[in-house]
């Protein structure tokens, strides 16, 4: 195998792939990232036996061939040669030999049969979605952080995706809160809903941010697999049914807010200082005074208010919040102003922007 | 053989042939689905591991198979997410969820606490006045009694007192992080923190308190290790003054196989008993149930309750609610008959007794000679005894009264019956007689 590339493209597709390459695994060679020269172009893989990466680079290629080598070392070193513009790889006695203008390095490699082969899907006998690659990351990036981090629900560690009239519903919930974000696509496959476990909808978000072009996502019974130009990335979808969330979401409301999000989101920062090891906020609206304080304290640290002025319906309420669960929210609340409406003390409350009837938030009000 | 031990023995086969990384990876979470005519259908995790054994074992496991079974054709994989760890942890999501967000946050597992144990509902009576008395004086004054130890039978509202003390501190003092335990629990946290190998968060977790309470102590009984983690907490906690609350069905001395160095702290403090009940508590208890429950109870099945149910608050509540129950069926309140005949199986099953045994308690309480009760005379001191002995025998015992009177120094059985009538109206009033009654009745 013998190449040569452009420096950034290939460091590019490299660190991409790296992040998939497995830490702590037994088996020393999911550590590696297989790179494959083919046809005139370099083919980079990777996997961790639970998503598969592949990465196609244009490269002038001299000899064809393949090798499995580790990724961070092959990572690390192609991203500091920045002065360079090109860089060569070449596999002389099983090794790897990179160099660039002013610097030769050898990596140890691994024999690259050893290497798990990346999950075909048939396109024949799936169901194929087409969609904007920033409208699929929107989409799960609105929600995502609110999967469960525990794998002991299977269900709640992932983003749910089903289709739902001309639009795909993103949704995930850890039980504490939950988040539904809804994106318009075009000619939706039927398929009643996929389960993306939690990491795995990450790793979709970090290859295919920033990318503008069209994508094919392949929906397979046990696997889904994320298609640009240059990039393949397959992941296993978890089997299971989501909890029925419909329900819960409150029909009335006993007090309504609407303020600024920026306003909210420095009340909530100064408050937060304060908070308590439960990561308590106290809300307190009230309609009279068109105000909402925002109190926390802590007894080893002390205590703040802030005041926030608003528009203010219904009656005074008085509730507890994780400020956490309230602040991964607000990324993806893209409006200049944001509704709460309050359940009451023990229904959840939902946060929506103004504006914006695709997303949804519903977060659960702590006990005192 | 079937297919599991099949799968095992060419498991083992391929254990010895591959790396331990291999085998781990590749062939540890594959199982036999079923096998076809021939074919062999493998269950596999994901798709990775079907295409790597497809490609790279299929021969290896069609050797193996074909070795221990003739006939197997072909082997085919099938990806199956449902292994057996995931059976047990999947049960009814959809309804965990349809409440959500998590009713389990306002039973709060933060503190262990039943929201529904509070001083309110608590009776107080002369049996538990003392324990409520010092729950009251670690409530106004924190540490005044530290630890404060209940020691009494089951049923007798330990629990519930321990939780008041927890739920009116929790009310008052936000700031204290109360945390009840029963014994069981703390052990089974404890053991589960070595396993883990995480002692340190055990520690930590526990010492975070301001208020600690431990229930049911007798349960700690051979539990060393745990016992000594209970003797570092508590000096912690004690040095610390946070207030530590336990409580055990035997006084601390009495407990078997409880370190000596535990003892000595527990009786450092002050040491409660909640004594057995006597009838007015029993009655008050009942009523003040019957209350909550919006159900008017009639003192006279009240009473009738609290005689048959001796000692334990629990089977009160139970026979309360049979009453309640079969009242609210029958749309009327019920005759002292039917309540005798729904709560016949409360009692507590009747030893087969002689009329002697009777006799020789009441003889014996009253110390007074047995003979003397079936004899003739008419002195004070023994008529009542004997009039008691007469409503025993009826009463719990159910023997006619011809029966009674023959037995007893062959008396008519209308001077049975009068006896009877006449100690069941004196212990409408005399609470002195109830109470004497409840002690032969535990002697007999």
């Amino acid at each position: 195998m013998k190449l040569e590339g452009v420096r950034e493209k290939i460091s590019e597709a490299i660190q991409k792939a790296e992040k998939i390459t497995s830490k702590n695994q037994t088996l020393p060679i999911l550590k590696c990232v297989l790179l494959e020269v083919k046809n005139g172009s370099l083919l980079i893989k990777a996997t961790n036996l639970d998503i598969g990466l592949e990465i196609t680079v244009p490269v002038r290629s001299e000899v064809d061939g393949v090798i499995a080598v580790p990724g961070n070392t092959l990572s690390s070193l192609i991203s500091q040669l920045s002065d360079d513009k090109s860089v060569s790889l070449e596999v002389k006695d099983g090794n790897l030999y990179v160099s660039s203008s002013k610097n030769k390095a050898v990596i140890k490699a691994l024999s690259p049969d050893e290497y798990p082969s990346i999950p075909k899907v048939d396109k024949d006998t799936s169901k194929t979605l087409k969609i904007k690659a920033q409208s699929l990351v929107n989409g799960l990036k609105a929600v995502w952080y609110s999967s469960a981090t525990s794998s002991i629900k299977p269900e709640l560690s992932s983003v749910r995706v089903y289709p739902l009239n001309n639009s795909l519903v993103f949704v995930a919930t850890d039980g504490f809160r939950l988040a539904e974000k809804s994106i318009n696509v075009k000619n939706i496959p039927d398929f009643t809903h996929i389960l993306i476990p939690v990491k795995n909808a990450g790793e979709i978000i970090r290859v295919f941010d920033g990318l503008d072009e069209e994508i094919e996502v392949v929906i397979d019974d046990n696997q889904i697999a994320v298609i640009s130009k240059d990039t393949y990335l397959v992941s296993r979808v978890i089997e299971g049914n989501f909890p029925d969330y419909k329900n819960i979401i409150p029909k009335e409301f006993v007090t309504e807010a609407t303020v600024l999000k920026q306003d909210f989101m420095k009340s909530l920062k100064i408050n937060t200082i304060f908070s308590d090891t439960f990561y308590h906020v106290k809300f307190i609206v009230d309609p009279e005074s068109k105000n909402i304080q925002l109190t926390t304290k802590n007894n080893d640290i002390g205590e703040s208010s802030t005041d926030l002025s608003g528009a203010i319906k219904g009656q005074k309420i008085d509730v507890n919040f994780n400020y956490k669960y309230i602040n991964d929210a607000l990324q993806s609340l893209n409006s200049d102003s944001i509704d709460f409406m309050f359940g009451g003390t023990s229904k959840p409350l939902v946060i929506k922007p103004i504006g914006d009837q695709s997303f949804m938030y519903l977060v659960m009000p702590m006990n005192r | 053989m079937d297919s599991k031990t099949l799968w095992n023995t060419v498991l083992v086969q391929i254990e010895l042939e591959v790396s331990k990384a291999t085998f781990s990876t590749w062939f540890k979470d594959t199982y036999v689905l079923r096998i076809d005519s021939g074919v062999v259908f493998l269950a596999v995790p994901n798709t990775f591991v079907k295409d790597w054994l497809q490609n790279k074992y299929h021969k290896n496991i069609l050797q193996n198979l074909r070795n221990l079974v003739e006939g197997v054709r072909s082997v085919e994989y099938i990806i199956s997410q449902n292994n057996k760890k995931k059976d047990d942890i999947i049960t009814d999501i959809p309804s965990q969820n349809k409440e959500l967000p998590l009713n389990s946050l306002y039973i709060n597992p933060e503190d262990n606490l039943n929201p529904r144990y509070t001083f309110d509902t608590f009776v107080v009576g002369p049996f538990n006045e003392l324990a409520y008395a010092a729950a009251q004086a670690i409530l106004k004054k924190p540490v005044a009694y530290n630890p404060l130890f209940f020691y009494g039978n089951t049923g007798l509202g330990k629990t519930h007192l321990m939780q008041a003390v927890g739920n009116h501190i929790k009310q008052h003092h936000k700031d204290k992080r109360v945390h009840y335990v029963t014994s069981e629990r703390f052990t089974v946290d404890y053991v589960n923190s070595v396993m883990a190998n995480k002692v340190n968060h055990f520690k930590e977790k526990y010492r975070k308190y301001d208020v600690f309470i431990m229930d049911d102590m007798q349960f700690l009984s051979n539990k060393e290790k745990t016992q000594e983690e209970l003797f570092h907490l508590f000096n912690y906690m004690y040095d610390g003054n946070k207030q530590i609350i336990f409580s055990s069905d035997q006084h601390p001395n009495y407990l078997q196989n409880l370190e000596e160095r535990l003892k000595s702290r527990f009786v450092a403090g002050m040491i409660v008993d909640i004594s057995p009940l006597d009838t007015e508590s029993k009655v008050a208890i009942l009523q003040t149930k019957a209350n909550l429950n919006s159900f008017k109870l009639p003192s006279e099945t009240a009473y009738y309750l609290a005689s048959i149910i001796n000692n334990s608050i629990r089977e009160l509540e139970g026979a309360l609610n049979s009453v309640i129950c079969q009242t609210q069926l029958k749309g009327r309140e019920l005759t002292l008959q039917e309540v005798k005949q729904l709560t016949k199986d409360s009692n507590k099953p009747q030893k087969s007794i002689s009329v002697k045994d009777v006799v020789r308690a009441v003889a014996s309480f009253y110390n007074i000679e047995e003979d003397s009760i079936y004899n003739k005379t008419r002195r004070q001191e023994v008529v009542k005894p004997r009039q008691l002995t007469m409503y025993i025998l009826r009463e719990d015992f159910n023997i006619s009264f011809p029966s009674i009177g023959q037995r007893l120094g062959n008396r008519d059985h209308t001077t049975v019956m009068h006896s009877c009538d006449k100690i069941k109206n004196e212990l409408k009033s005399n609470s002195e007689l109830i109470n004497e009654l409840n002690q032969i009745r535990t002697l007999i």
